[in-house]
């Protein structure tokens, strides 16, 4: 095992640049472009630097193309980082790659890890002989996974005929079974329903309490973050938006809270006006979703039952309901700013 | 830098076995359809031999080889690639397409290792089908079939482990490619031409034109299949033996370890596709 002070992941100025030929749309252009050598260059990742000490529990968030995977490919030494430095258990992961991997448990969520053809259970018995698990932690790591996950149903059942959901436990499963010291989980809950999604966080947070697992999650669930880690990582067009605890992001971030009213009737624009002037002091933004929608998005220092009463007041309301300040509002709102024009 | 935990090497040739035996297994799954290739490959083959016996009924010096030498050296040609079939590229180009070769990348056996234990398990699988071949071939060549002597089917045996070995090697090249190219399937052609002119399948290589003949000296394809099939039935005389296996470990550990050297250069600029 690594020494203490060595920490989980160092990521110093991390760049990765793919090369990607250029192609048109249509029949003669897509024609055309084959037989030229046109590419161009697209930075997936710009000047990331981080540190995860061991056993932490770190969030790794970002919308589609954030450059989220391309961040665990390098973390992982499935890809080479094209500028700054980088360690995953005190290695350059890519350079050694093989002594990383006898360490590190990995999830692709939307690749198959074990062999498709055979039982999960007979994959489970070659990565016990192939990353030497000792039979005390197999017989933890399997029967937790077993137990936990509702495993045992379809265990011996071919993995091509299982259903995504049974499917994604297993790779689960396969990768925390030599309880690595690090486990990069890529969308781990993709296509999982709430249940078995409650399942997988219950298992994460059981083997990093018993073995100290550093994990590094990636998801577009937000409530796989809330409940597994106290660390967010915000990547935004493969910049880092934000590091930090997630109570810092919820503070830094949270607006307040967001009303959300549905009408009766359409409201016209003198009820509308009337409903603006009224809140004018206030620090509130109206936003129109559809003529019988508004969200009514209230700063900290606005009173909400102020806000609430002169709603009710103006408009015929059928329905309302406060949104609070959690995770996913907030990075909604994080993205839409994101995506505003400056 | 730390000390981090490597694999010991007991734990890779654990991992070895186990994963050639799954991959075994896992070929076995789909034995209806590797037997419909096996009988309609084979079909094909009985016809070919056919045509030869034609030959020869024909003319009984058609060749510098007798009809019996030529239809025992087709038969054990046939059986040896039989044998030697790997799944290896189109195992891996699937992978490389559906970007689940990350996956291979994070295994603690080391990604040649990976491969060359699912070659060995399509190996193993190619054995179980290659006792009919050979019980089917008596039909044919009868004793044509025997090894020339004891010591030549020692010599045979070890010829066809290195013209395994050159198989994986010259498979191992095509996987790189396939890194490179997104997807090999125009090497893997290019490849199965090459292998079926000069790996002496159609026919030995002594029959060929002086200019192909010539060609073959300087490729490995030639020891995946004449040069194992010639030591069986004692074509080769022992005095050729120790060059010609000197040359098939020497092909099969220098397609591998190019193979390894391209994958390491490879792994600097590849991307893996999806997300």
């Amino acid at each position: 095992m690594a020494g203490t002070m060595v920490p989980a992941i160092l990521a110093e100025n991390l760049g990765k640049t793919y090369t990607r030929r250029k192609r048109k749309s249509g029949f003669w252009p897509g024609l055309r472009a084959y037989f030229s050598t046109e590419s161009e260059r697209f930075a997936a990742v710009t000047d990331l630097s981080f540190r995860v000490e061991r056993g932490e529990s770190v969030g790794l968030i970002g919308e589609n193309g954030a450059g989220k995977s391309t961040t665990v490919k390098m973390l992982t030494g499935i890809l080479v980082p094209s500028e700054g430095r980088i360690e995953t258990l005190g290695v350059v992961p890519w350079r050694e790659r093989r002594r990383l991997a006898q360490n590190m448990g990995v999830v692709f969520g939307q690749k198959p890890q074990i062999l498709w053809d055979i039982p999960a259970r007979e994959s489970f018995r070659l990565l016990k002989v192939m990353y030497a698990i000792p039979d005390d932690v197999f017989r933890f790591t399997y029967d937790e996974a077993v137990e936990r996950l509702e495993l045992a149903e379809f265990i011996d059942t071919p993995v091509r005929l299982l259903s995504l959901g049974q499917r994604m436990r297993c790779d689960l499963a396969a990768s925390l079974l030599h309880a690595p010291a690090v486990a990069f989980l890529d969308e781990p809950t993709i296509g999982l329903d709430v249940l078995v999604k409650e399942r997988v966080r219950e298992h994460l947070i059981e083997m990093r309490r018993r073995f100290g697992t550093t994990i590094v999650l990636t998801t577009h669930d937000l409530k796989d973050i809330s409940a597994t880690c106290e660390r967010l990582l915000v990547l935004d067009r493969g910049r880092l938006l934000y590091d930090g605890s997630r109570q810092g992001f919820e503070e830094r971030f949270a607006h307040g809270r967001t009303l959300l009213v549905d009408l009766g009737s359409e409201a016209d624009a003198a009820t509308r006006g009337a409903l603006e002037r009224d809140l004018a002091d206030d620090d509130v933004t109206f936003t129109w979703d559809t003529p019988h929608r508004l969200r009514v998005e209230c700063a900290r220092s606005a009173s909400a039952p102020k806000v609430t009463a002169s709603v009710l007041e103006h408009l015929h309301v059928a329905d309302l309901a406060v949104q609070g300040a959690e995770l996913d509002a907030i990075v909604t709102r994080l993205y839409r700013t994101a995506k505003a024009p400056a | 830098m730390t000390t981090l935990a490597a694999p010991t090497l007991r734990q890779v040739i654990g991992g070895f076995c186990v994963l050639a035996q799954k991959t075994a297994q896992t070929k076995l799954t789909y034995r209806l359809a590797t037997l419909i290739t096996l009988l309609a490959s084979g079909f094909a083959y009985c016809v070919f031999l056919l045509v030869w016996n034609e030959v020869y009924r024909q003319n009984p010096h058609a060749g510098p080889l007798s009809r019996e030498q030529m239809l025992g050296y087709l038969v054990i040609a046939f059986l040896v690639n039989a044998l030697l079939i790997l799944n290896v590229e189109s195992r891996f180009l699937q992978r490389v397409r559906m970007g689940l070769v990350a996956v291979d990348l994070v295994r603690p056996l080391g990604f040649v290792f990976v491969q060359l234990a699912q070659a060995t398990g399509d190996l193993l699988v190619n054995a179980i089908y290659a006792v009919p071949i050979y019980v089917v071939g008596l039909a044919f060549a009868g004793s044509a079939l025997y090894p020339a002597s004891w010591l030549a089917a020692v010599l045979g045996g070890v010829s066809v482990a290195l013209a395994f070995l050159i198989g994986f090697g010259v498979s191992y090249l095509i996987v790189q490619a396939s890194f490179v190219l997104q997807s090999g399937y125009g090497v893997l052609f290019a490849r199965a031409a090459l292998h079926q002119v000069f790996s002496g399948l159609s026919a030995p290589l002594v029959m060929f034109p002086a200019p192909l003949r010539r060609v073959a000296v300087w490729l490995p394809f030639r020891h995946e299949i004449e040069t194992p099939v010639r030591l069986w039935l004692g074509q080769a005389t022992l005095a050729e033996a120790p060059r010609l296996l000197l040359e098939q470990a020497a092909w099969g550990m220098g397609l591998v370890l190019t193979g390894e050297l391209v994958f390491r250069a490879v792994m600097h600029r590849h991307q893996i596709q999806g997300g």
